[in-house]
Order: C-alpha cells, then sequence, then structure tokens
C-alpha cells in the first residue's frame, strides 16, 4: 500500500504543476486590478502606480514572475499579499479556524442526516414519509444556497429576530468564550448549517436511496433473506456496506469544498471564512493570495481522493492496491 | 475635600486650560457620554497604517483616529482649523506657516509636536512608495519645523488648493519612525507600518477614537479617546460615544438586514435601499432615514471614445453636435426617478452643485427631447437604414459597445434606459458588462466605445485636475492627448479647439489664489465642459444615510473623506 501511496506522490507533483501554470496564466488574463483602481484617488498619480508596480515585481515578464513564485512555493513561503502588505499565510491562517470548523460540522451534518435519510426513502421508497423527504430533497437541490439564504434571513427579520448573519451578535465576536458566546453561536449556527448544509446533504441522500434502491435487488441480499439471516443483518451488513462505498469517493471530492465552495453563500450570511476573502482578492487581481488559496484547494483535492481511495480498499476487501 | 484642596484642583485645571486649546463645537444638540454605535464596513482593512493602501476601509477606520491639520465645516464645507489652531499664507501665496493647537495629546498621552507633522509629511506623504502617499502633490515642496509648535511649507510655485492637502491625517513620529527612510528603512518599508496584526497599543491617533481590537474578517472595536481635543458648547469633552464598533459586511443586503435586525446602528444606504427602510421607518420601526445634498460622491457620466478603434466612430465621437444630440435623448428625470428613487438631482459638470465653486449648467444640460436628438442627427448625415438603424457614411450602421458596471444595480439600470431611447433614435448600442471595480482600468484601455463611469467629487475643482484637464491621467475619452511619456507635455497637436481652450483655464487656474479669479476661471470651464459635452453628466445622487432613533446629532457622512468626521458629536439618547 505504501509504494501506492508514493506513487500517487509522483503522479502528484505534475499535475499540481500544470495547474500552477493554468492558474497563473488565468489571473494575468484577468483585465484590470488593484493598481489602476488606486488612480481613481485623488492622492495617487501614474508615478505612484509605476512605483509599486516595480516594488511587486509585476514589471517583469510574466513568466519571470511565475518561477519566482513557484521557487518560493516549493520552499514554504506562499508569498506576500499585495493589498495587504502581509505574507499571504498569515492571512489564511487567520481566517482559516472558522474556515474549517464550519466546513467540518456541515460535512459531519450533512452525512449524519443524509445517509440514514438515503436508507429510510431507500427502504420506504412508496411510503408518505419518503415522499415528503424526497420533496424537501428535490428543493434542496433545486435552490441555489444563497436564496435558501435570503429567505431565512427574510424569515427572521419578519419574526422580529436579530440573528441573521455572521456566527455571533456584534458584541460576542472579540469577547471571551463563556457560556453565553457558545449559546449565541448556536443562535447563529442553525441558518450556514441549513444553507450550506441543504444541498449536499439532499445530493448524498439522493445518492445514497439509489445506491440502497440497487443493492436491495441484487441476488446476494436474496440469498442472504433466504437463508434466513436477520433483516438487519441483511440490511447493515449486506446492503448498507455495499451501497455505501461509491460515496466515499464523493466524501473524498469534497475536501477542497473547505476552501472555494460556499463563496456566495458566506458573502450572503456574513460568514468569516475563506470563501469572501477568495472572491475579493480574485477581484483585486491580488495574485499570489489567489495562487496560495487555488492551489491549496488543488492540493486538498488530491490529498481526499488518496484518502477516498485509502478508505475504499478499508472498507470493500475487494479492493487492493499492490 | 478641603477647601485647600479644592484651590489646588482649580489651580491645576486653569494651569490646563492655560495651556490647552480645545476646540468647540456649537450649533448641535448637547449630547450624554456614553454608549456604543455599530457601523458596517464593506471590506476588511487591509492595514491600520493610512498611507499603507488606497482602501476605504482603513479611511473610514483612519478618519475616527487621526485628525489632519484642518477640516472640514459639518454643514457648510468650509475648512476649518484641527491640529493647527491657525495659519497664515505669505510669499506670494507660497509660504504656508501652520500654529499647532496647544495641548493636543496622542492616545498614549504623548504631546504632539511640530516633529510628528514634518514626519508625516516628509517621510511619508511625500514618499513616493508609499502606496497611500500624495508625492506627486509635494514634489518641491520645502517641509520645515520652525519651532515645537511651528510648521512651514514653503511651495516651488503657488498652488491654490494646496490648503487642502492639509486634512490628511497626521501620524505619530514616536511610533512609525523604525519604518522609515529617516529610521533607517527603504522608502518601500513604510508601507509594512501597522499591519492588520499590529499588537493595537501601537496604533496611536490624535483622533476621537482608538483602536482597541481587530478580529480577521469580522470586526473592529474602536474606544473613545480620552485625549481628545474638541468640546461641545456646554465644555463637555468629545466623542460623546465610548465605543465605535465596525462590523465587517460586504454584501449590502447583509448590511440592511443587520440594520433592520437593530445589530447595526447606522448605515450608508443608496436610493436603491430608500424605498424598503423609508416603508419601515413610516410603519413605525425604530428607524430613521435621512438624505443630504452631497459634495462628495460620484455622479455617474457617460463617455464617448474620442479614439474609438474603429476611425468612423471616433470622427463621429469627436463631434460635439453628435454628443449633445446623444444628451438629447438622455432621459435624466426618468434615471433620477427611477433608478434613484427620486434621491438625486441634475448634475453639475465636474462640480458638485452643492459646492461653492459650482457654475449652473442646467440649460446647457439641454432636456430629454427626441424629436430634437432625431433632427440633430439627421442633419449629421446619418440616415436611418431599412431597419430603423442610422447608417454611417460608409454605409455601415451605427452601432457601439455601451460598458457600464454590472454588478452595480444603479449602472445596470441607467445603461438600459440609456440603450432604450438611443433605439428609439437610430442608434444601436450594445451593452457590455465588466465588474464595476474593473470600470476605470477598461475606461483607460482602448477596447471600448462609449462608457458609463463616476469619479468622486472634491471640495475644489484643482483637486481632480487628473480628470479634467485634457491631457490628464484620467482624461480618459480623449487618451490621444495624453504625455507619450509620463510626466511629459501632452500632445497639444490632437487637441480640439475647446479642449486647448479648457486646458489654459486651468493652467491659468492652477497659479491663480485669488478665489474670485479662480472661481471665474472654473465656471468658464464648467460652461464649456456643458456646451461641448465633452462627457454627458448623468445625475448627481445624494447622500442617505439610515440611523436608528437611538442617536442624536446624526449626520451623514460618506466615512472616506478626509478631514469631515461628524461622528464625535453623534450621542445614544
Amino acid at each position: 500500500m505504501w509504494s501506492f501511496v508514493f506513487r500517487r506522490f509522483l503522479v502528484a507533483i505534475p499535475t499540481l504543476l500544470l495547474i500552477s501554470v493554468l492558474i497563473f496564466g488565468v489571473i494575468q488574463l484577468q483585465p484590470g486590478g488593484f493598481l489602476e483602481n488606486m488612480l481613481d484617488d485623488p492622492r495617487v498619480s501614474r508615478e505612484t502606480v509605476e512605483t509599486i508596480r516595480k516594488q511587486y515585481g509585476l514589471d517583469q515578464p510574466v513568466w519571470v514572475q511565475y518561477l519566482n513564485w513557484l521557487k518560493r512555493f516549493a520552499q514554504g513561503d506562499f508569498g506576500y499579499s499585495f493589498l495587504n502588505n502581509r505574507p499571504v499565510a498569515g492571512l489564511i491562517w487567520e481566517r482559516l479556524g472558522w474556515t474549517v470548523f464550519l466546513a467540518v460540522l456541515t460535512i459531519l451534518t450533512t452525512w449524519v442526516v443524509a445517509i440514514p435519510l438515503g436508507i429510510y426513502t431507500a427502504l420506504r421508497r412508496h411510503g408518505l414519509g419518503a415522499t415528503v423527504v424526497n420533496l424537501i430533497g428535490y428543493f434542496g437541490l433545486a435552490t441555489p444556497d444563497f436564496l435558501v439564504a435570503l429567505l431565512l434571513i427574510f424569515a427572521v427579520l419578519s419574526s422580529g429576530g436579530t440573528n441573521v448573519g455572521g456566527l455571533f451578535s456584534p458584541q460576542y465576536i472579540d469577547a471571551p468564550w463563556s457560556w453565553e458566546k457558545f449559546k449565541d453561536m448556536l443562535a447563529h449556527l442553525w441558518i450556514p448549517l441549513i444553507v450550506i448544509g441543504l444541498d449536499g446533504t439532499a445530493s448524498i441522500m439522493r445518492q445514497m436511496r439509489a445506491n440502497m434502491l440497487d443493492v436491495l435487488t441484487q441476488d446476494y441480499i436474496r440469498t442472504a433473506r433466504s437463508k434466513g439471516l436477520a433483516e438487519r443483518v441483511v440490511l447493515w451488513k449486506h446492503a448498507v456496506r455495499n451501497a455505501i462505498n461509491p460515496l466515499i469517493s464523493i466524501a473524498g471530492l469534497s475536501l477542497p469544498n473547505l476552501i472555494s465552495s460556499t463563496i456566495i453563500a458566506s458573502i450572503v450570511l456574513n460568514l468569516p471564512t475563506i470563501g469572501p476573502f477568495l472572491y475579493q482578492s480574485l477581484l483585486d487581481k491580488d495574485q499570489y493570495v489567489v495562487m496560495a488559496l487555488l492551489m491549496l484547494s488543488a492540493i486538498l483535492l488530491m490529498i481526499g481522493n488518496l484518502l477516498a481511495d485509502l478508505a475504499l480498499a478499508w472498507a470493500d476487501p475487494r479492493i487492493r492496491y499492490e | 475635600m478641603t477647601i485647600r484642596k479644592a484651590l489646588w484642583l482649580l489651580g491645576f485645571m486653569a494651569m490646563g486650560l492655560a495651556s490647552a486649546q480645545p476646540k468647540v463645537v456649537s450649533g448641535y444638540e448637547n449630547g450624554k457620554p456614553g454608549g456604543t454605535l455599530t457601523m458596517a464596513l464593506s471590506s476588511a482593512p487591509q492595514t491600520m497604517f493610512y498611507y499603507g493602501a488606497i482602501d476605504s476601509a482603513i479611511q473610514t477606520l483612519a478618519n475616527q483616529m487621526f485628525d489632519g491639520l484642518i477640516e472640514y465645516n459639518y454643514k457648510t464645507y468650509q475648512i476649518e482649523p484641527a491640529l493647527a489652531a491657525s495659519w497664515t499664507i505669505t510669499g506670494e501665496s507660497k509660504v504656508y506657516t501652520f500654529k499647532l493647537r496647544k495641548g493636543v495629546k496622542w492616545s498614549d498621552g504623548r504631546d504632539l509636536t511640530a516633529d510628528d507633522v514634518v514626519f508625516t509629511y516628509t517621510q511619508i506623504v511625500a514618499n513616493p512608495e508609499a502606496k497611500g502617499g500624495d508625492a506627486g502633490n509635494f514634489a518641491g515642496v520645502k517641509i520645515e519645523k520652525v519651532d515645537a509648535g511651528t510648521v512651514r511649507f514653503t511651495l516651488p510655485k503657488p498652488a491654490p488648493a494646496f490648503i487642502h492637502y492639509m486634512r490628511l491625517p497626521i501620524m505619530p513620529k514616536h511610533k512609525l519612525l523604525p519604518f522609515s527612510q529617516e529610521g533607517g528603512k527603504k522608502p518601500g518599508d513604510i508601507n509594512n507600518a501597522w499591519p492588520t496584526n499590529v499588537d493595537p497599543n501601537e496604533v496611536v491617533g490624535t483622533g476621537p477614537f482608538k483602536l482597541q481590537s481587530y478580529t480577521p474578517g469580522q470586526k473592529v472595536t474602536l474606544v473613545k479617546n480620552p485625549n481628545y481635543w474638541k468640546r461641545d458648547a456646554n465644555g463637555t469633552p468629545l466623542p460623546y460615544l465610548d465605543r465605535l464598533e465596525f462590523l465587517i459586511i460586504p454584501d449590502s443586503q447583509a448590511q440592511v438586514a443587520q440594520f433592520l435586525a437593530g445589530n447595526l446602528g447606522q448605515l450608508n444606504i443608496t436610493g436603491t435601499d430608500f424605498p424598503t427602510l423609508k416603508q419601515r421607518e413610516v410603519q413605525g420601526a425604530p428607524i430613521k432615514v435621512v438624505q443630504f445634498r452631497a459634495l462628495f460622491g460620484s455622479p455617474p457620466h457617460l463617455a464617448f471614445n474620442y479614439d474609438a478603434k474603429n476611425p468612423e466612430l471616433a470622427a463621429l465621437f469627436r463631434k460635439t453636435e453628435f454628443r449633445r444630440a446623444i444628451q438629447s435623448a438622455v432621459n435624466r428625470k426618468r434615471i433620477i426617478d427611477d433608478v434613484y428613487n427620486g434621491l438625486a438631482e441634475l448634475p453639475g459638470n465636474g462640480v458638485a452643485p452643492v459646492s461653492e465653486w459650482y457654475y449652473d449648467t442646467t440649460k446647457l444640460l439641454g432636456t430629454y427631447d427626441l424629436a430634437a436628438a432625431n433632427a440633430a442627427l439627421d442633419k449629421l448625415g446619418l440616415k436611418k437604414g431599412a431597419d430603423g438603424i442610422r447608417l454611417l457614411p460608409s454605409g455601415k450602421p451605427l452601432e457601439f459597445t455601451l460598458t457600464y458596471g454590472s454588478n452595480s444595480s444603479t449602472f445596470t439600470a441607467i445603461a438600459t434606459i440609456i440603450q432604450n431611447d438611443l433605439k428609439a433614435i437610430g442608434v444601436k448600442a450594445n451593452l457590455q458588462g465588466v465588474l464595476a471595480a474593473n470600470l476605470l482600468s477598461t475606461g483607460r484601455g482602448k477596447d471600448w466605445d462609449a462608457i458609463i463611469l463616476g469619479f468622486g467629487d472634491q471640495p475644489d475643482p484643482e483637486l481632480r485636475t487628473p480628470i479634467w484637464k485634457p491631457g490628464g491621467d484620467l482624461y480618459y475619452w480623449h487618451q490621444s492627448t495624453q504625455p507619450t511619456t509620463p510626466g511629459g507635455q501632452p500632445q497639444f497637436s490632437n487637441f480640439l479647439p475647446w479642449e486647448k481652450e479648457i486646458y489654459d483655464l486651468w493652467e491659468k487656474a492652477a497659479s491663480t489664489t485669488n478665489f474670485t479669479q479662480r472661481k471665474a476661471l472654473y465656471d468658464r470651464w464648467q460652461a464649456i465642459f456643458a456646451r461641448e459635452a465633452m462627457v454627458i453628466m448623468i445625475a448627481k445622487p445624494n447622500a442617505v444615510g439610515a440611523v436608528s432613533t437611538k442617536y442624536g446629532n446624526y449626520i451623514y457622512s460618506l466615512g472616506v473623506i478626509p478631514g469631515y468626521n461628524p461622528v464625535p458629536i453623534m450621542y445614544q439618547k
């Protein structure tokens, strides 16, 4: 297995290189940038802009800029944010905590809710409960997350509530942790959980349902039943274990969501995550921040894939990597 | 307290008063001290150092934490003393001598001295590598300390708007020296001062509030600076408020929601949000929606590219008759009523209508009259083709792209209205949306025919020279007038006759110091601007703000104008 992991690492390097060239190229193609916009301020003259362009090495050819970036990136230096006059790593680090917290929490909630619902709707496919759950699922799939966010905010406002965005009420944001702060967070947390989680829950539920329906008609299920196994054993040991395999791959692919998903929902809900930061950096063409975040996203995707493959091997005795 | 003690105390107070010169702000309600005001920032601050970035968030924050030598009156926008108690202008308007206000202290208790002022201007403002500096306007200016309380600026030539540059915030030398050239660093290192993860105690200012904490991407908290130098009419120290909180909320809808939920005390809004909020106010919500005619703020204009890629279009766009014909098809009234919900007025030409520099160009703006527009285009020889679209002399249809900011609801609506009216006069405009943030760079490029863009108005036309003086950096609609090398002479050979006239007016105004004479020159410029429809000004939006009824003395402030900060007189009821 270790040789498999090692080989995957080797393959990852050229892939990442290719991705980085692509991202760098696309950033350069983007029109405008923060330097041009500075000119609207009466303080800034053409000369100042040129000086700053030189300061950042933006007057050099694109390929020189790229190679310089690559050299530093290989050494673990993510570069410098033009806008913030600070190393990118620190800026990401400041925002990473809440991002990971929210992502992990939504992924967990999603799975904990979606898998049982998927099994339930597969087993009771014609029941009233399953129909209702399916309907909600369709709604969740079809509605963009930011719209759900706006609707929920409207609902909260109409009912006289005050928790309409963010993770805390203003007075708790920079307060030390306390029981009150925790309660305040819970009162805010349900909106992002629904908004970010609804889509994923619905799609995983539908996947799980389809897989289950598929597996339940297999011969080995009939065999298991006919040899007199308890229904519980048939269901959990034979059906679910087989049906869940494809979902493990999906789980691996959801790792980059830590960074790049939910950008719009995070902006609408004003969540302190990396999403809005990435969005703003893209608009401002703060190229090393964008590079760092997108590369991180690519690396996470690869790690997620690898983990998923390993988990598959562990869950399914038929899969072995030699 | 014994009588003796009381006498001593009185004596000390008298001494303190004798040496301090607090500025008294009168004409407003006397508030009571205490309370917190929460406001919104549309983006996270990029730095805590005003001169380290061109960033609206730090400009808003710096307005509360620092002061300039001068400031603007809340009502009249006239220049008033701030950190400078008085000044004289001598030596053929080239020598500015500022007497600093006595007894002003930094928020860490140190005295403000002439050294701080000299340091700010020589080491930061005039430093060409400071991202938020203003080296261009301080080239050749000699800045020196006369004594601990006096600073002198000697200009190479008279610059009538120079006094406005004195609104720039003064920085503490004792904290920033290590980042400066004087402190042995490279010029560019000044930008590294006070990054967002700085210890808040390092960020020392003279302003009404000082930094307490910053939670990345979420919130900035400022607290009252007990050393602030303003008093109200009763002698109560300002600011009244104890705390100022800024929540970072990028989405304007989310800001409105937070305001309605009571989590924000005050909000700057646009005409688009006005109906919702006004309706709430009428229904009895504890809020007040107010509007002011604005001096600052960006009125949109419609510009045509005199150097359009298609030479036929370029020739047409240079014709005043063409631009004036198009102007007759711009339905300003409808735009003001429908897009701004009535919260806008007819625009000035490069000068806000409330400004003392304004020259009434309303008549020259023309009226919305499609028949007249049609007739004018007919007269230019642009005959209508079979499909109703006019034809250029070459027989090609009169068709061009109209670039606008697609993520601005205002610009999108204006673009659609104009496109429709142009269609009625046989002119085909193809809308092309770009991000509002990229409008200026698009305009300064070559790939556009017509564009809707806005530049901020300033209290003195001189401050907007790069925009309105032909050949300037931002004179983007006629780029072939711009110098071929940075800092060189404009390309006079490409000037249109009236552009030369404007150029001469600006040259003359830049070296005239007498207000009446300058006003006459700028009046003439505004008249030519309007007469030639250099660019077609569309409307001047009013400043609209919403505030919770908990607060008194609310004056709308855009929050990004250095030297204009009405927050110290706001109080919580």
